[in-house]
């Protein structure tokens, strides 16, 4: 039998590479390259090569299971549907509010939106969060402040043509591997880069201004670039004076963070913060691209309207080859923003707080629409514990491993009185549910996915379920009609996005028909005729003005002392994705990567009698886990650094659930931990 | 290949025409682009290939001919130092050794190569008489060249849907005119790249190296697009540390390029997929000038014995630390 070459996107980051998956008798075989695609140009990193071998894993959920005398018994789909309306509903009749919904990153935009449908119109509340609220919440808070809109302001294929990248907080090759390959093509061609992480990455291998911060610092270093660009004249005063609103503030906030204060807080020498801050302010046209390193602190929205501040201030916002852009880590987690599977939006950002918007999607949907904002993901863990939340329902995520502080998630969610999870395999937050529903992959239903730069791209149904299995909007279907809504009667994903476009301003051009067509329109998109947005706020900013903010810093949250001595920071390996639920069940990146590692500084080893390899515990305030020491240059000493991958070594049992004020995201990059060798003992 | 003033010169001068399109000239094109010339391929036909092309074996070995021909014509179709011109003749050649000017008919034609997509509608329109046609049908342009011109009405049905499909820019159309063009230098290619390579001290080869090594994302996909490439008998993942990024240099590159070098296609296609755009034809080239004997006392296509020198030479670091 002859293969077939079905052209589909990467289910792994956000990059967004459109590959072909080649299918022959029903099995997805191999990945092969496509170099039409705007972003993989036929290039793949090792996870998106591998992104067929999981999908025919031998345990893929086949069927519903319902919990019953401590184990799972198998159950038909009614059963379970029928099982998990009947105490929905129950639990709707008493509070609504009772009821928090995890969407996920992972799945279409059509299924996203549906989820959030069927909180808002079914249920009846706002409490619908996903991941993003572990990742980007506070780009999408801070640059919503700044710009008015809180997404990647310019396009993948310009990162190689930008004259000077300034790289913080991501470390990109690993974790987003074709922009990362983008950067160094930029290098080739004479621009300049600048790398700002406290961890030595194999992108600041090739920085030609490398500066490491201390983990929690980057308000003080950009508030410092901004102190030297004002003193030595390099800011564009034309775009401030034309474009920009709250400049003298900033300015004289920034006026009290000159280098040498600056190089106390963070530690990165006075010399080189100038030199950078120079380099970035005279390049033609520079760069920004910042991930969870900003993102991930307890002051992350005050980072990024720092971010924004400094791109503002140098005029590098609404032209090619500039802006402010954050990196998205999941394939589909800018779609499921835009989606408004958030607990104050609507799709398209459209807030629930405005009775106009309210009014509008009550009317489309025909139902009455809860007014006050939901719960957010750690909100919600925080109420299952306190018990007002009683049911959660969760779509293709894993908290139990992604979250902070993972004790206190298992306490959380064992409190509930029916928690539900959907999803390909059983993870760690689907064994502990009282009904698990098997979804499928991406290779197994149609749909679309937003990528990072905001280009709707198409997801290709390339094979059948597995078992009895049920793409993830018809599970949401089906549910919504057994609750009763008669607002559920999609026939295809396609017929989901055409109300999407219907409702969504900035997708109102969207359709199946024009991916079809081979499009990959990047929003906003607002009618058929317009090919999309290449880049952002180009005359003027989505608020009207970019609104500077004078931002103080504050220190993280948690702080060192004589029992937790070192700061531990957390992140991704090239070599896996996330919790590991797929990567880990491939061959080839298991034999790269097989378990967790905490990197730890020679002298902090020596100190502390540890040798490379050695099996440590490392201890936070709240858990402990055992795992092997790699000691390395990469992290700075008095740091160490834990992959969160692994289930079996979780970096999320250390991390602390202290929240960001604004955008409710945990300070997941920074807590206090002490590391134990096991010689000494 | 002209010297200044007795000096060796790596910077080759003027171009070079071969003539005729068959094996022969193919090899030699691809030989002379290799050196760095600039080759322009000259062939009557409307395609290079010559009569090997419609061979079934070749004596005495009895091998399959286009197994042998096919990856020549892919590479000389995509050199960045051959230029093809096709359906052409030579008419008159005027000058000396090394100062050479040659007049060449093309034959008309009704496509212009530069602008076709090889969208395939000028073929799909109805014809008079297509009986006579139906064999060209749903082909590339390069059939439109084949069009009989003692049967063709000039109805210009062709034409109209070539128009419709590429309104900017259309290929069809009467395309006849006159033009005179310089020979062009060539560009620096894999083989320049190798020839200073091959010139430099081992130093200054594996600092060119690394510097591009430094590129790699590990994505494996050098290997896993590779025709030749047999996983099972070379397995590259044991050539590096597990883990580690950018891999380790050069281990991890030369142990793919020993392995496939004698039977390489170069075909490009592990540049291709590369995201780091690495100059991997180049390295396996370099692997098949620098006798592999030599260096490692190394058998193409037995890796394990070429294992024991290769780490011997290039010793991957004891400590954790230090990755190229």
């Amino acid at each position: 039998m002859s293969p077939a070459f079905i052209l589909t996107t990467c289910p792994f980051c956000g990059c967004g590479c459109g590959f072909y998956l080649v299918v022959v008798n029903g099995r997805a075989v191999s990945v092969a390259p496509c170099f039409s695609d705007r972003v993989s140009r036929g290039g793949l990193c090792i996870k998106g090569r591998r992104a067929h071998e999981f999908i025919h894993s031998k345990d893929r959920l086949r069927v519903p299971l319902i919990r019953r005398n401590g184990g799972f018994a198998e159950a038909t789909w009614d059963e379970a549907l029928d099982f998990v309306a009947g105490k929905l509903s129950a639990i709707r009749s008493v509070s609504p509010d009772a009821v928090g919904l995890l969407s996920s990153a992972k799945c279409t935009n059509e299924e996203n939106y549906l989820m959030m449908k069927l909180a808002r119109a079914v249920i009846g509340t706002n409490n619908v969060d996903h991941c993003a609220r572990l990742c980007h919440a506070s780009t999408v808070a801070g640059l919503a402040a700044a710009f008015g809109s809180g997404a990647m302001t310019n396009s993948i294929p310009e990162v190689a043509e930008a004259d000077c990248i300034l790289v913080t907080g991501s470390n990109t090759i690993e974790q987003h591997p074709l922009i990362g390959t983008r950067v160094l093509e930029a290098k080739e061609r004479g621009a300049t880069l600048i790398v700002v992480d406290p961890r030595e990455t194999m992108l600041s291998d090739h920085a030609d201004i490398f500066l490491r911060q201390r983990p929690g610092t980057d308000v003080a270093w950009l508030n410092a670039f901004m102190n030297v660009i004002i003193a030595e004249d390099l800011h564009d005063k034309t775009f401030i004076a034309e474009r920009t609103e709250g400049f003298e503030e900033m300015a004289a906030l920034a006026g009290r963070y000159p280098p040498g204060r600056a190089a106390e807080i963070t530690g990165i020498p006075a010399g080189d913060l100038a030199a950078a801050a120079r380099a970035y302010a005279r390049a033609g046209s520079a760069m920004i691209l910042y991930s969870m390193g900003i993102t991930q602190h307890t002051s992350g929205t005050d980072n990024v309207k720092s971010v924004a501040n400094l791109a503002m201030l140098t005029g590098n916002v609404g032209k090619a080859c500039s802006g402010v852009n954050p990196l998205r880590g999941q394939n589909n987690v800018q779609g499921a923003c835009d989606m408004g599977a958030l607990p104050n939006v609507y799709s398209g950002y459209q807030r629930v707080a405005d009775p106009a918007a309210r009014a509008k999607f009550g009317r489309a949907w025909n139902a009455e629409l809860p007014e006050r904002p939901g719960l957010t993901l750690c909100e919600m863990m925080e109420a299952a514990a306190a018990g007002a939340l009683r049911a959660m329902y969760i779509m293709g995520e894993n908290p139990m491993v992604s979250d902070p502080d993972s004790n206190h998630v298992r306490r959380a969610l064992g409190s509930l009185d029916l928690l539900v999870v959907q999803d390909i395999f059983m993870s760690e937050t689907a064994a502990l549910a009282h009904v698990v529903l098997p979804g499928v992959c991406y290779a197994e239903k149609d749909g679309t996915f937003t990528n990072t730069d905001r280009s709707v791209l198409p997801v290709r149904k390339a094979l059948d379920a597995p078992g009895e299995a049920r793409a993830d909007w018809e599970i949401i279907r089906d549910l919504a009609r057994r609750l009763g809504s008669g607002a559920f009667s999609y026939a295809s994903p396609a017929a989901v996005m055409d109300e999407i476009a219907a409702t969504t301003p900035s997708y109102g051009g969207i359709s199946h028909a024009r991916l079809e067509a081979g499009e990959t329109p990047a929003w906003p998109c607002p009618d058929a005729r317009s090919a999309g947005t290449q880049f952002l706020h180009k005359d003027r900013f989505a608020r009207g003005r970019g609104l500077f903010h004078a931002v103080e810093y504050r220190p993280p949250a948690e702080e060192t002392d004589a029992e937790y001595p070192l700061i531990m920071t957390t992140g991704r390996t090239m070599f896996h994705y996330h919790t590991g639920t797929m990567t880990r069940r491939i061959g080839l990146l298991n034999h790269e990567v097989p378990a967790g590692y905490v990197e730890i500084h020679p002298l902090d080893a020596g100190r502390l009698k540890i040798a490379d390899g050695d099996t440590v515990d490392v201890a936070s305030r709240r858990g402990e886990i055992a795992i092997a020491a790699q000691v390395t240059e990469r992290v700075p000493e008095g740091t160490v650094f834990i992959p969160f991958h692994f289930a079996e070594a979780a970096a999320n049992v250390l991390t602390n659930r202290a929240l960001d004020p604004e955008a409710k995201i945990p300070g997941l990059k920074v807590c206090a931990v002490r590391v134990t060798g096991r010689n000494g003992r | 290949m002209i010297a200044k003033s007795g000096e060796p010169s790596s910077a080759p001068v003027g171009a070079v025409l071969v003539l005729g399109g068959g094996v022969a000239g193919i090899q030699a094109a691809l030989d002379l682009a290799e050196a760095g010339q600039k080759v322009y391929l000259l062939e009557s036909r409307a395609s290079i290939g010559g009569t090997m092309a419609s061979l079934d074996k070749t004596f005495p070995t009895n091998d399959c001919a286009m197994c042998i021909l096919s990856p020549k014509l892919v590479q000389a179709g995509r050199h960045l130092n051959i230029e093809l011109i096709t359906y052409a003749d030579l008419e008159k050649v005027e000058g000396e050794a090394g100062r050479f000017r040659v007049r060449i008919k093309r034959k008309p034609r009704y496509v212009d190569p530069a602008k076709c997509t090889g969208c395939g509608d000028c073929a799909t329109v109805d014809v008079p008489d297509p009986a006579e046609l139906v064999e060209h049908r749903g082909e590339l342009w390069i059939r439109r060249l084949d069009i009989d011109e003692v049967k063709c009405t000039q109805c210009g049905d062709c034409v109209r849907a070539c128009r419709k499909e590429n309104p900017e820019a259309p290929a069809m159309g009467s395309v006849h005119h006159r033009q005179s063009e310089e020979a062009q230098p060539g560009r620096r290619t894999a083989g320049a790249d190798l020839r200073d390579l091959r010139n430099m001290d081992g130093a200054g080869r594996l600092a060119y190296w690394r510097r591009h090594m430094s590129r790699c994302i590990k994505c494996y996909g050098c290997r896993d697009v590779c025709p030749v490439f047999v996983e099972s008998e070379c397995r590259m993942e044991e050539w590096a540390r597990p883990g580690r990024l950018p891999p380790d240099a050069p281990l991890y590159h030369l142990a793919r390029a020993y392995y496939i070098a004698a039977r390489c296609t170069h075909c490009g296609y592990c540049e291709d997929v590369c995201p780091g755009d690495l100059p991997l034809r180049t390295l396996v080239d370099l692997v098949r000038h620098a006798d592999p004997g030599d260096l490692f006392e190394f058998v193409p296509g037995l890796p394990a014995a070429a294992g024991r020198r290769m780490r011997r030479a290039f010793p991957l670091p004891k400590k954790a630390e230090g990755t190229a």
